[in-house]
């Protein structure tokens, strides 16, 4: 994957407007901020609905994924289009999780929300009917895309570069999470033994695009990320780590990157898991100190 | 059989000390009283959620800001530049703008130099989008 098939401009999008080819998605921490304007042919895609299973943590089925695929007009040959607001960090899940389901051209519109509204592009309220493809593709499971808690455990263990994208803060330990997010609070705060806290806002640029490959590589390295070794990336609930993964896997092509989707909710409320505070990494996890490993799924 | 002891007589004086401490006793209880009765109905006042009502209500204009900060700054937030240029589209000087950072509740803060929602600014945007969306 390259920077020319991961993202796509404001420019490229409007000149598709319209075509049957491309599916627009926004996905937005608020979800109702759709109603205020969208993109024109944009299907509005609810993470808190969508994008997960509604009783078990977990992503949705592949009978839950076709359903939505279906009904935003995604066939076989279709260039999925997400953006969003919050310089597209849900986008970014929406993205990886679609991978994780075997779609293939998923791309993101470059700042989101944020660039389309700066940049004065239409935005309507009509809001399109649901397409229902028939032809919509059948989810296939790309587990290498994934890690469980057992995967961050065996890497924390293995020296494996974990990279804890969420605010320093919440990597010191000093916050279970930023203001305005009651409702993702784990039970104790702090970091995985052994990761790196790297924010994934640091990739994106003040109109919300995302920085340049060489500003990344540059970023990333200062940041201590080896560019050329597998990585699994974690934040609180897997959604900033989305972004990094995208990043790191569709922008700069590091071929194994894992997005750990149970992140800090999942980690921090464990009993008996290691956890390490302050602003160092700390040492390596000891696997003897781990309580009983569940096999990797 | 022995002659019960006579009661001890009780001295004029410690009788009226006695009464004395014991007014001063009803005294300090019926204040506790008062005061437990004073901190129970603060307590049952705090505990039951604020009535909407008594909320402030907010001109459009006001709210508006706040959805167009929330969506043009996206994760880093709006500089001071663009901050007032959106406040001047809405009608706000310079002072007009001030009043959005202050006090506990304000509904914007600024993070690194950048403008951004505080907690409850994000709480008015939800409740206006919905207000909006019904």
């Amino acid at each position: 994957m390259s920077r020319e098939r991961a993202l796509v401009d404001g420019d490229w999008l409007e000149a598709r407007l319209g075509d049957p080819s491309v599916a627009i998605l926004e996905v937005d921490e608020r979800p109702l901020v759709y109603n205020v304007g969208h993109v024109p042919g944009a299907h509005c895609v609810d993470w808190r609905r969508d994008l997960q299973d509604p009783v078990t943590r977990d992503v949705p089925a592949p009978e839950a994924m076709r359903a939505l695929w279906r009904r935003v007009g995604i066939g076989p040959e279709t260039t999925v289009v997400l953006y969003g607001d919050m310089s597209n960090w849900y986008p970014c899940f929406a993205l990886w999780l679609f991978k994780l389901n075997g779609l293939g051209d998923v791309r993101l519109l470059d700042g989101g929300r944020q660039a389309w509204l700066a940049e004065r592009r239409p935005l309507t309220t009509e809001v399109p009917p649901p397409a229902e493809r028939d032809d919509a593709p059948a989810p296939s499971r790309h587990a290498e895309l994934r890690a469980h808690w057992p995967d961050v455990a065996g890497a924390a263990a293995r020296g494996t570069q974990l990279l804890d994208v969420r605010t320093p803060a919440e990597y010191r330990g000093e916050l279970l999470a930023e203001p305005g997010y009651p409702q993702e609070l784990a039970q104790r705060p702090g970091h995985v033994p052994g990761a790196l806290n790297v924010s994934w806002d640091a990739c994106v640029a003040p109109d919300g695009r995302v920085r340049s490959d060489d500003e990344l590589r540059a970023l990333l390295a200062e940041r201590g990320v080896r560019l050329d070794a597998p990585a699994i990336t974690y934040c609180r609930i897997g959604e900033r780590s989305a972004h990094t993964w995208f990043v790191l896997h569709e922008l700069l092509d590091l071929p194994d990157v894992r997005n750990y989707d149970g992140s800090w909710t999942e980690w921090g409320s464990m009993v008996g898991m290691p956890v390490a505070l302050g602003p160092e990494p700390g040492a390596p996890l000891d696997a003897a100190t781990l309580p009983a490993l569940a096999p990797s799924r | 059989m022995p002659t019960p002891a006579p009661e001890p007589a009780e001295p004029a004086a410690a009788a009226a000390t006695l009464s004395g401490v014991r007014a001063e006793l009803r005294r300090v209880r019926a204040g506790l009283a008062r005061v437990e009765e004073g901190l129970a109905a603060l307590e049952r006042e705090q505990a039951s959620p604020r009535p909407r009502a008594q909320e402030r209500a907010r001109p459009e204009r006001y709210l508006r800001l706040l959805v167009d900060v929330y969506e043009r700054g996206g994760r880093p937030g709006l500089d001071s530049g663009a901050f007032g240029a959106l406040g001047a589209e809405h009608g706000y000087d310079r002072r007009g703008l001030g009043g959005f950072f202050r006090g506990d509740r304000a509904p914007l803060a600024l993070a690194d130099g950048r403008v951004q929602l505080t907690p409850e600014g994000g709480r008015l945007v939800d409740a206006y989008l919905r207000e909006l969306s019904r």
